[in-house]
């Protein structure tokens, strides 16, 4: 499995609570994330794209950093 | 050519907002959604009132948009 990095702008535990609901959605995914300096890793199989979809449901600005 | 416009509101409850950036979030990408004319997000109150156009949307599907977002969302009887 493949672990990406991803900068999520989250500014609250609010935002980290409906990042977590959404990923959790997704099932088959690890995850951390790291509020204090807006980092989200995500270990999957799936592909960037998807994820960086996903995490844009939430409504917040997302960057890829690649790959851990 | 005058269209025709059924117009609604709806007072959703939505839990996990904590901070204004989470009401900001929901009011940007919910105010964008096709048929949604307004909509205010309240923290306090853990709600958000939407005024919305019944031909594109309807209070699930409003519901379903909030927690897709990853907030819970409930169609509470508005008891304003």
């Amino acid at each position: 499995m493949t672990k990406h990095e991803f900068e999520v702008a989250m500014t609250c535990e609010g935002c980290s609570g409906a990042v977590t609901r959404i990923l959790n959605k997704l099932g088959d995914v690890k995850f951390e994330i790291d509020l204090p300096n807006k980092l989200v890793w995500i270990e999957s199989d799936k592909d960037v794209d998807f994820l960086t979809e996903t995490l844009k449901k939430c409504g917040k600005d997302v960057k890829y950093n690649g790959t851990k | 050519m005058t269209q025709k416009v059924n117009l609604s509101s709806v007072s959703l409850g939505v839990e996990g907002m904590t901070c204004g950036s989470c009401v900001q979030s929901i009011e940007q990408r919910i105010g964008t959604l096709p048929g949604v004319i307004h909509i205010k997000v309240s923290l306090e109150q853990k709600n958000a009132t939407v005024l919305f156009d019944q031909s594109h949307q309807s209070p699930e599907s409003l519901s379903e948009a909030i927690e897709d977002m990853g907030f819970e969302s409930s169609l509470s009887a508005s008891s304003a």
